[in-house]
């Protein structure tokens, strides 16, 4: 299990894996993974299906506990000290969870009050997201009835609402039109710019070559590439895109060097 | 945008606010359904309605007999609510546990809770509330029936009823205490794999409980003289001063008649050890909820099966008289029945509390009642079949179609007649149901000595029931299909789902008014070994009904199915 002595008090610091390992069973997902990353960057976590991004994922935001190793969210160690570490994030999962019984803006309210936002804030917050994200028609009808595309939007808005410090997404544009895809790439920027750390994981390469300020690539567990885009080219020796990078580092034969 | 938080210090909300998300849903989804489908509250409100008449002349029926006699009614009122709260125990403790695994370790919505800012035990204790919110159907369903039954044999009704709701309020809460950490073990220690089987296991533990009770009650057979001290010293267990349920059964016993003072010992002693349960198994399961959480999401077990190949010509060869493309989709539909024991553990329950049942069916000595018994007997047995079967088709058989929604157009790019989709799933339904309800009754033919002739009746309307019912659950599926809704309970009881248990409820009542009269005619003619042919003219045409009955359901959905585009 993690060892629980581990220090993350360093508040700078976004997110801070350290060695963290994880397995099931026999199968390593995580292997001796340390990745920190500072408040104010946008880190997109790329690999194939059954890299280990959402096991990392589930790691950070206290879901699972790591093997081996500790996770640090904002200088709390998630395993001794969760309920302050949670409170500065915000988690948005691949299949949105929303309540189906209330409406939009019922669960807008409930997630308010659970991170403890006041009234003038969460009105003055969901006005201001509901004008960006144009889902002032739906809002008031219940979420069993949305789209994909809607709920993502409401569940979106919902982890903005309490402005968060660390924002962790799980492929966030599927099912966003391309108005509100851009809209959230526009809001992860904004947010950095702002000292939040905004973390993604995505198969679409494009968003992560264009927001990204780092990038980390997962195969198989272990991180086999992180820095830059440019750092990421220059490790493969020539000009090339992000998505050739991405296959050259994760095809079957690929010798890591890491 | 606000600055980003840095506040460290963090003051998480309690309940509350979580109960009160909770009953707004509950009040947005009483608004709609009550403004989507008014019959399904309606036929609810009835069912509800009949099951309480039912079994409010069931218990009024016990209570007056026992009333009859003084010393008999002295021994048995607390043996008979001993059973009755032994049973409730043993089968909330198993519907806690079902509804509390299901609720914190495989649903969305605890994950979701768990990476807010709130406690594990606020978690956990909203869904301990919640899962003891749903087991209070017991209160309703059985309960109140039972509180006006022993009402009336009491002179005191008005201190008795509230007392009686104390201590049924009271109770509830310790089963479901013992859920919740059963819930928590199974998710802690169980192997994934292991898991559903464990849900049939403990189906059939629960079982087993009931009926190792209830057989005792035989034993009065057996024992010549001394069956009442035999009786009693077997049935002690029921009142041992370590089970809950008997300290609300003498709690009860003291409120029938007006000895205040022993009552509100017996309230308080429920209600202390209720507190002291729920406190502790919150606490235990929110302190211990990680390591469950984190091996019910990800564990793994290693449980090996048949390759697909041969399992296929396994299930293949039960389907031998189908058409290969059609044939697919009923091994296909088959095999994920068969892998859900969620699914076949219900039935395997129902149909094996029935075999139960008709195997000791000897020891009831029904040649020994009266010749209307004899008749009746059957009748039940065929009703009791009919019933389950109309659930079973309900719950599992309609939504078929739907779950095949989001393959829909793939469905509709197979070389094959849409037609044949629906007898895919017919065959399918109609092998599960024939095997198990017909099975049943030629039980049940053997072990009353029915003669050879009106055996084959039994069955030849029990086959035409699975027809119809079956018929009725695929036809109506794919008339009134729900192809976005994934979760199967919701698709059975949206206004599709309702229609169909109406009808197929109704259908089992016609045919059993049918079976009936027939059978009474017969009685009263003397036709048990040789029915005439009117009677062969009645059996035809019950079954026919039957069988026209799904046969029109089914062209009715073939129809509609064609129409729509994939």
């Amino acid at each position: 299990m993690a060892d629980e002595t581990d220090a993350h008090t360093d508040g700078a610091v976004a997110i801070d894996l350290r060695q963290v390992t994880r397995r099931f069973g026999d199968k390593v997902a995580v292997n001796d993974l340390s990745l920190s990353i500072p408040r104010g960057e946008l880190f997109a976590f790329l690999g194939p299906n059954g890299a280990g991004k959402t096991t990392t994922i589930k790691m950070i935001v206290g879901l699972l506990r790591p093997t081996a190793g500790s996770v640090g969210v904002c200088g709390h160690c998630m395993s001794v000290d969760g309920l302050p570490a949670r409170a500065q994030l915000a988690y948005v999962p691949d299949q949105p969870f929303l309540y189906d019984k209330l409406t939009g803006l019922e669960f807008l309210y409930f997630v308010a009050e659970m991170y403890r936002v006041s009234d003038a804030d969460r009105d003055r917050a969901i006005a201001e997201l509901t004008a960006r994200f144009d889902m002032a028609e739906f809002l008031d009808h219940l979420t069993e009835t949305y789209s994909h595309g809607m709920k993502q939007k409401v569940v979106l808005a919902a982890a903005l609402l309490h402005d968060p410090a660390v924002l962790i997404v799980d492929e966030p544009m599927v099912g966003l039109d391309p108005r509100t895809a851009r809209q959230v790439k526009n809001i992860f920027v904004e947010r950095t710019r702002h000292g939040g750390a905004v973390f993604i994981t995505t198969h679409t390469l494009e968003v992560a070559e264009a927001v990204a300020d780092r990038i980390g690539i997962i195969h198989e567990g272990r991180l086999i590439a992180l820095g830059t885009l440019d750092d990421l080219r220059t490790r493969a020796r020539r000009q090339q895109s992000l998505e050739d990078i991405f296959l050259q580092l994760t095809e079957p034969e690929h010798e890591w060097g890491v | 945008m606000n600055g980003v938080s840095e506040s460290t210090v963090f003051e998480p909300v309690g309940v509350a606010t979580l109960l009160r998300a909770k009953g707004r849903a509950l009040v947005n989804h009483g608004r709609a359904v009550l403004a989507e489908s008014p019959v399904k509250v309606l036929a609810t409100i009835g069912f509800v309605l009949l099951i309480w008449a039912g079994l409010y002349g069931l218990f009024r029926e016990v209570f007056y007999l026992f009333e009859a006699n003084h010393l008999v009614g002295a021994v048995a009122i607390p043996l008979v609510f001993g059973f009755f709260f032994v049973a409730l125990l043993v089968l909330l403790t198993f519907s806690n546990a079902i509804l509390a695994y299901s609720s914190l370790f495989s649903r969305d919505e605890a994950a979701y809770l768990l990476t807010a800012p709130l406690s594990p035990r606020t978690v956990v204790a909203v869904k301990y509330l919640e899962v003891l919110f749903f087991s209070s159907w017991s209160l309703i369903l059985l309960g109140l029936p039972l509180m006006l039954a022993v009402a009336r044999s009491t002179g005191e009704p008005r201190v008795f009823c509230p007392l009686f709701v104390a201590f049924f309020l009271s109770f509830v809460p310790i089963p479901g205490a013992a859920g919740l950490i059963t819930a928590w073990f199974t998710a802690r220690f169980l192997p994934r794999n292991l898991r559903k089987s464990a849900v049939a296991v403990l189906s059939v533990g629960a079982l087993i409980a009931v009926v190792w009770g209830l057989r005792a009650i035989h034993l009065i057979e057996d024992e010549g003289g001394n069956w009442l001290d035999t009786f009693l010293f077997r049935m002690d267990f029921v009142q041992s001063a370590l089970l809950p349920s008997s300290w609300i059964t003498k709690g009860i016993d003291h409120a029938m008649h007006a000895r205040l003072h022993p009552a509100f010992m017996y309230l308080l002693l429920t209600v202390a050890n209720t507190l002291f349960l729920s406190w502790l198994a919150v606490v235990f399961t929110a302190d211990r909820l990680f390591p469950a959480l984190d091996r019910a999401s990800t564990g793994r077990g290693g449980a090996a099966r048949l390759p697909a190949k041969a399992s296929g010509g396994a299930l293949g060869a039960v389907f031998f008289y189908l058409p290969r493309s059609v044939k697919l989709i009923a091994v296909k539909d088959l095999r994920t029945y068969l892998r859900d024991p969620l699914q076949w553990s219900q039935l395997a329950i129902l149909f094996g509390l029935m075999g139960l049942y008709l195997l000791n069916m000897p020891r009831f000595q029904v040649e020994f009642f009266s010749e209307r018994w004899a008749l009746l007997v059957p009748m039940l047995n065929f009703g009791a079949v009919g019933f389950i079967l109309a659930t079973f088709t309900s719950r599992f058989v309609f939504p078929l179609v739907s779950l095949e929604g989001h393959q829909f157009w793939l469905i509709g790019l197979l070389p094959m007649e849409r037609r044949d989709l629906l007898w895919a799933k017919f065959a399918f339904a109609m092998t599960v149901s024939v095997v198990v309800s017909v099975g049943a009754m030629a039980l049940a033919t053997i072990v009353l000595k029915i003669v050879f002739v009106w055996a084959v009746v039994h069955l030849a309307i029990t086959f035409a029931t699975c027809v119809g019912l079956c018929g009725l659950s695929v036809g109506i599926g794919a008339r009134m299909p729900m192809f976005k809704q994934r979760n199967t309970a919701r698709i059975a009881s949206g206004f599709g789902g309702t229609v169909n248990l109406i009808a197929s409820v109704a259908l089992v009542i016609v045919v059993l008014a049918g079976f009936g009269a027939l059978s009474w005619r017969a009685y009263e003619k003397q036709l048990q070994t040789s029915p005439d042919v009117f009677t062969w003219l009645g059996v035809v045409g019950v079954i026919v009904l039957a069988c026209s009955a799904g046969m029109s359901a089914m062209r009715m959905g073939v129809t509609h199915l064609n129409r729509l585009e994939a």
